[in-house]
């Protein structure tokens, strides 16, 4: 490949990744330093790219939710969700409020989950070793929850078309509650390591700065915007799943810089565990799944002493059923910022077009604009502040 | 003649049933055991529509039309007793769509899915468990009974007496289930017209050991290779092998019948045994070579005959299972190339 900058005198021109540690995957970024001064950055993406959008073509609309959860695999279950949205936009499918509230649980523990394993990383990345066991202690337990609900640690696709796939039970909801009862006391843990930490703050203190203009300009989303002094979060912004119901704050910072972006998100921590708290005492009874037999499949009990829902799951899982004509946006919150899916329906049982709207790419397209003219130990420190996932960056 | 379905007014011929005209139309009446080629059989209750001032809902299927008849297809009773009809069905019906070979293309799967779109058929727990009950032996061995599956449509009776006129099937009403039996199998003739009209899985194709599901296989049109009828088959290829043979009721000559060679036998076709390459006799044993070799060799013999006997000592036999085409080029070497009329064809195979 063709180098796309140009070396001059006293100029290097360095590749960092795309297997490099602190890249967070496979992200290739070209350095054209002088000295030590990072004049030029361009970022090469695509190592990890599946064609999810174009694979979600060939196959029907319930086999694609589990590429959905190869996007952003840090939270998973928040991919689900937001497909499953628009989906059922598209459909005009009402969720039962019982599936509701699981699903604003299963996010936010998503959304803990993204957080906690950014900010081990991100430690990691700039020389802090022992965040990352703590962080990852807590980020089990909800690893631990996800197999209890959906069997699956990484990969769940436990919200699906129409509601969540099945019931919780009562040992999760134990599980949750000594989570959220404890978790408070934990985030004061890695604050008291992190927060007032001499090294942490000369790392991360007024480096990559994005001001509030910029910010808004780049179309960021997610706590990189809201670092910048931006307080906008699609779960206020446009509600789903009752999220108008909670009452949680939108934390913001003021200078746009690595260190707000990590106080952002660990008040996020704070304001998601509020918000388990409000879905654990007000989880109402009823069905977890909407009763529109002709897209959801019945339950895997019936199938096995039923015919007719062993035919409806037959015919469902083969393809039969038909989406309206039409297209359809949905986005939400997820942990990195906005996930959105276009999706545009022919009529059939497959999209004719199935666009993913990606938080990550948009953010890792402001980089450049961070980085340059700053030293190139702070690449590092940007990269890891703007919290990529490659898997949803390159798709 | 005037009728009125669902409120619209249609100019219609006498002596035509309500579901002739429904189907011209465009106004969908779902059925089971109707079937254009024979008589109506009535006997899965699926195309009731109601008449207005008859107490009963009727059959749309044997009822003629009669001038100033009000017809509604879509009414709320009509739905239930299609879904009553339904729900009979599946009482009876073993769980076997996972082992099922029309699982996919099945009839009573499509009714399912389509009269329970909205809601269930039924309020209950409906079919039996998967029995595992092997085949029970049937008039001919292309064909896998499983009566089990059967849902009493009795198309196949029907096809068998009316349009093939073999009379081979019965329905035995004795013990606590009726079931179609093949009573006079000695009169069978194996032309499958019965597997072809089953909706379900009770009678299944035995002659492919490869099965494959409706989404896996590719339908290719084609002609009968056979004898000089050249019937309009489809090929259903699955794995690069062809899987099964079916028929488009709508087209010319046979208009979706077969016989027994038609539809059972195409396993020639992915035969171990068949030539693939040219063999030349080598000291009393075929030997395979390549083309040229063997065109060469032919060439040199077929010129040297010609040049001392004279081309009538030389005659052609060309095969059925070549297409037209090929069987053209073949008659236009022998004739133009050789000079010779002896030409022929097997086609009477």
């Amino acid at each position: 490949m063709t180098l796309p900058l140009k070396k001059e005198r006293d100029e290097m021109i360095l590749n960092m990744g795309p297997q490099h540690p602190a890249t967070h995957g496979v992200l290739r970024l070209l350095l054209e330093l002088e000295g030590e001064v990072v004049k030029k950055v361009v970022p090469i993406i695509g190592y990890l790219h599946r064609g999810i959008e174009k694979l979600g073509e060939e196959r029907t609309y319930i086999q694609n939710l589990v590429l959905t959860d190869r996007l952003d695999y840090t939270a998973a279950m928040s991919n689900n969700l937001s497909y499953a949205l628009a989906v059922e936009r598209l459909c005009g499918i009402e969720v039962p409020e019982r599936a509701r509230v699981i699903r604003v649980i299963m996010a936010e523990l998503a959304r803990i989950a993204a957080h906690l394993l950014w900010i081990g990383t991100y430690a990691l990345d700039i020389g802090a070793i022992t965040p990352f066991f703590y962080c990852f202690r807590e980020r089990e337990k909800i690893m631990d929850m996800f197999e209890m609900v959906s069997g699956q640690r990484l990969t769940p696709s436990y919200i699906c078309i129409g509601g969540v796939r099945k019931d919780i039970t009562p040992t999760f909801l134990e599980a949750l509650r000594n989570f959220t009862d404890t978790f408070e006391s934990y985030i004061l843990d890695y604050e008291g390591l992190l927060s007032k930490n001499p090294i942490w703050l000369a790392r991360t203190r007024d480096v990559a700065v994005l001001s509030k203009e910029d910010a808004i300009n780049w179309g960021t989303t997610g706590p990189v915007l809201r670092a910048s002094g931006v307080q906008f979060d699609f779960r206020r912004a446009t509600p789903y799943c009752g999220y108008e119901n909670y009452e949680f704050e939108i934390p913001y910072g003021t200078r746009g810089d690595c260190y707000d972006r990590y106080r952002v998100r660990m008040e996020e921590l704070r304001q998601s565990n509020r918000i388990l708290k409000q879905a654990l005492n007000n989880l109402p009874d009823g069905p977890v799944l909407a009763d529109v037999p002709y897209i959801v499949m019945p339950d895997k009990s019936q199938v096995l002493t039923d015919i007719e829902a062993l035919i409806k799951h037959f015919k469902i899982a083969s393809g039969a059923f038909q989406i309206p004509k039409g297209e359809v946006y949905s986005s939400i919150e997820n942990p990195k910022g906005e996930l959105g899916f276009y999706i545009v329906s022919d009529g059939s049982s497959r999209p004719y077009r199935m666009r993913i709207k990606s938080s990550c790419f948009v953010n890792l397209s402001a980089l450049p604009f961070m980085v340059e003219g700053q030293m190139v130990a702070d690449v590092v420190a940007a990269v890891g502040s703007i919290d990529i996932v490659l898997g949803e960056v390159d798709r | 003649m005037l009728v009125k379905i669902n409120g619209q007014e249609y100019e219609v011929d006498q002596g035509t049933t309500i579901l002739q005209i429904a189907r011209e139309k465009g106004i969908y009446i779902p059925t089971l055991c109707y079937l254009e080629r024979v008589s109506p059989i009535g006997s899965c209750g699926l195309c009731v529509v109601e008449v207005e001032g008859q107490d009963e809902l009727v059959q749309a299927c044997n009822t003629y039309v009669e001038d100033g008849m009000v017809i509604n297809t879509d009414t709320p009773s009509v739905k239930a007793a299609r879904k009553a009809a339904l729900e009979k069905i599946l009482e009876k019906h073993p769980l076997d769509c996972p082992v099922c070979d029309k699982a996919g293309e099945c009839k009573l799967q499509d009714l399912v899915y389509e009269l329970g779109y909205e809601e269930r058929i039924s309020h209950k727990v409906v079919g039996i468990p998967l029995l595992k009950e092997p085949p029970v032996s049937y008039s001919t061995p292309g064909i896998k009974y499983y009566p089990s599956r059967c849902v009493l449509c009795q198309r196949c009776v029907t096809i068998c007496s009316e349009y093939v006129g073999r009379e081979v099937l019965v329905v035995n009403e004795e013990g606590d289930k009726p079931r179609i039996e093949p009573l006079y199998a000695d009169r069978c003739i194996s032309c499958g017209e019965c597997l072809a009209v089953c909706p379900v899985g009770a009678l299944t194709e035995n002659v492919s050991p490869l099965k494959v599901r409706p989404w896996q296989k590719k339908v290719s049109r084609t002609v009968c290779p056979y004898c000089g009828v050249g019937c309009v088959l489809e090929l259903n290829v699955g794995d690069n092998r062809v899987v099964k043979v079916t028929v488009d009721e709508s087209i010319p000559p046979n208009y979706g019948t077969l016989c027994v060679k038609g539809r059972f036998g195409f396993e020639f076709i992915n035969s171990e045994k068949r030539l693939k390459r040219p063999l030349i006799r080598k000291n009393d044993e075929f030997q395979e070579v390549s083309w040229d070799e063997a065109l060469d060799f032919v060439a040199e013999k077929l010129t040297a005959i010609k040049e001392s006997a004279g081309p009538d000592a030389i005659a052609g036999l060309a095969s059925a299972k070549c297409t037209n085409e090929d069987n053209y080029v073949f008659q236009k070497f022998m004739r133009a190339v050789i000079g010779t009329n002896n030409v022929d064809h097997c086609a009477r195979l």
